[in-house]
């Protein structure tokens, strides 16, 4: 097939979410070979599949070519029609793994995103149902991109087994703001959510009791929900979870999670998040390492403006992405200390010039 | 370019990045043996892509997943259960004082 236009390469099986959404944005075509070709399964997984065939929904005239050893990839990128729609995941991944990608390419969608997603809602790797409702979701609000965005979680489901379905729904907008986010502020209230499914509904209270017994030493603003779930919504195995955030008097936000493991008593999965979340204020800055790229990508798409943000190191990831995001869009970050004058400090201060990326699939009003 | 201040020298993250062909991993795990890291790295892109040893996570160690939440590693959490280190980020909460030389945040 003739492409036409600049096409991106790559090589290997690391990164491909971040790349599939950045070729989608930018317009860009994209290959990837040697996808796991020296591997005992060599090419995409199921989930990678899965989540091809998800973009392909959400999207319209997208080109995907797979190879027959699936070891490489084509694609040429469609418009983001978004829209009312229904997917599958597969149950090698949670939901978080389809639907993190797709919540960074709804708001720029002809129309609004109204996705139900089936399959795991909470697993030890990607960022569960709950965390997306409540800490990633909050993160586009930063964007301006807020009134009606939502995520209803359905019916649990814990994994192997899955049976859990969210809905995502989001809203479109014409250009995303630039973002100035450098005072993380004092934490002011703390906040979790505890879920239990086919298990002894106590699980839950366990947990609380045990969180609280750690965080009531701090502020008073506590509120720990036990999210009862019964019958046909808790899906389809047992399992449970604690998922916590801690919110800042500017609206930072950090998060842990720990999820339930066999011979592992409740209070231990508790302690485990709460103490991960003591970590993650004490690291601090203004958006934490799950949300990093996300952030820089809003960023890219902003105004043409400055937009600046306080963070912490990148990780692995963030540092594949930022070479990645100059590759599509030619912007590059300027990254400085964010206290100079501290020499212990690890906060970084990320800025770069807004792209005044415009929603151009938006149907005019 | 060889003043250091302290014990640590701050990464160049922009270099590092942007000018570099250091794996994420290298510069994560880059140390004070900046200069001798970096040459390492260069050199790597002079050498012949085709008769490669495979190394790293090609075959021996499991796959490194796409995932967005880190592991939750217990011996870092270890330390959560001491009482003074509970007491340490005190002042990172609303209730808490303000350490003398910390900044107020307004």
């Amino acid at each position: 097939m003739a492409q036409k236009g600049p096409v991106i390469h790559y090589s290997g099986h690391q990164y491909l979410r971040s790349r599939l959404v950045l070729s989608i944005l930018s317009g860009k075509s994209l290959r990837i070979e040697k996808i796991r070709s020296d591997d005992k399964n060599p090419g995409l997984g199921d989930f990678e599949i899965s989540l091809l065939r998800l973009l392909e929904k959400i999207t319209n005239g997208t080109v995907v070519e797979i190879s027959v050893t699936g070891t490489a990839i084509s694609l040429k990128p469609g418009i983001i029609s978004g829209g009312s729609l229904v997917h599958d995941c597969s149950l090698s991944r949670s939901i978080g793994y389809f639907l993190e990608p797709v919540i960074l390419l709804a708001p720029f969608a002809k129309k609004p995103v109204q996705l139900t997603l089936r399959g795991i809602t909470t697993d030890q790797n990607d960022l569960s149902a709950d965390l997306i409702r409540t800490v990633t979701l909050p993160h586009l609000q930063l964007f301006g991109i807020s009134d009606g965005l939502e995520l209803r979680i359905k019916k649990r489901g814990a994994p192997p087994a899955g049976g859990g379905e969210v809905q995502f729904l989001c809203p479109i907008v014409k250009q995303v703001k630039t973002l100035n986010f450098v005072e993380p502020g004092k934490v002011k209230r703390i906040r979790g959510i505890a879920h239990a499914v086919r298990v002894n509904p106590q699980f839950s209270n366990r947990m609380i009791e045990a969180t609280r017994s750690i965080l009531n030493r701090y502020i008073p603003d506590i509120y720990l929900y036990s999210d009862v779930y019964k019958g046909d919504e808790s899906g389809k195995s047992p399992g449970y979870a604690l998922s916590l955030l801690a919110e800042s008097t500017t609206s930072a936000i950090h998060c842990s999670e720990a999820v339930s493991e066999p011979g592992v008593a409740p209070e231990d999965i508790a302690l485990r998040a709460t103490r991960a979340l003591l970590a993650e204020i004490q690291k601090g800055g203004c958006v934490d390492q799950k949300h990093q790229t996300m952030v820089l990508l809003m960023m890219v798409l902003g105004s043409e403006d400055v937009g600046r943000c306080r963070m912490g190191p990148p990780t692995t990831r963030t540092i594949q992405f930022l070479r990645d995001v100059r590759e599509f869009f030619g912007t590059s970050f300027k990254i400085v200390p964010a206290e100079p004058s501290k020499p212990d400090s690890l906060q970084l201060t990320y800025s770069c010039y807004g792209t005044g990326y415009v929603n151009s699939n938006r149907t005019l009003a | 370019s060889n003043r250091s201040f302290g014990r640590r020298r701050r990464k160049d993250w922009m270099k590092l990045i942007y000018s570099t062909s250091l794996t994420p991993e290298q510069i994560l795990t880059h140390g004070k043996d900046d200069d001798a890291m970096e040459e390492d790295g260069e050199e790597n892109e002079d050498e012949d892509d085709f008769f490669h040893i495979k190394k790293r996570d090609d075959l021996s160690k499991d796959e490194e997943l796409d995932k967005t939440k880190e592991t939750i590693k217990e011996q870092h959490l270890k330390k959560w259960e001491d009482e003074d280190v509970l007491e340490s980020i005190r002042n990172l909460f609303i209730t808490g004082e303000d350490i003398a030389q910390g900044e107020d945040g307004a």
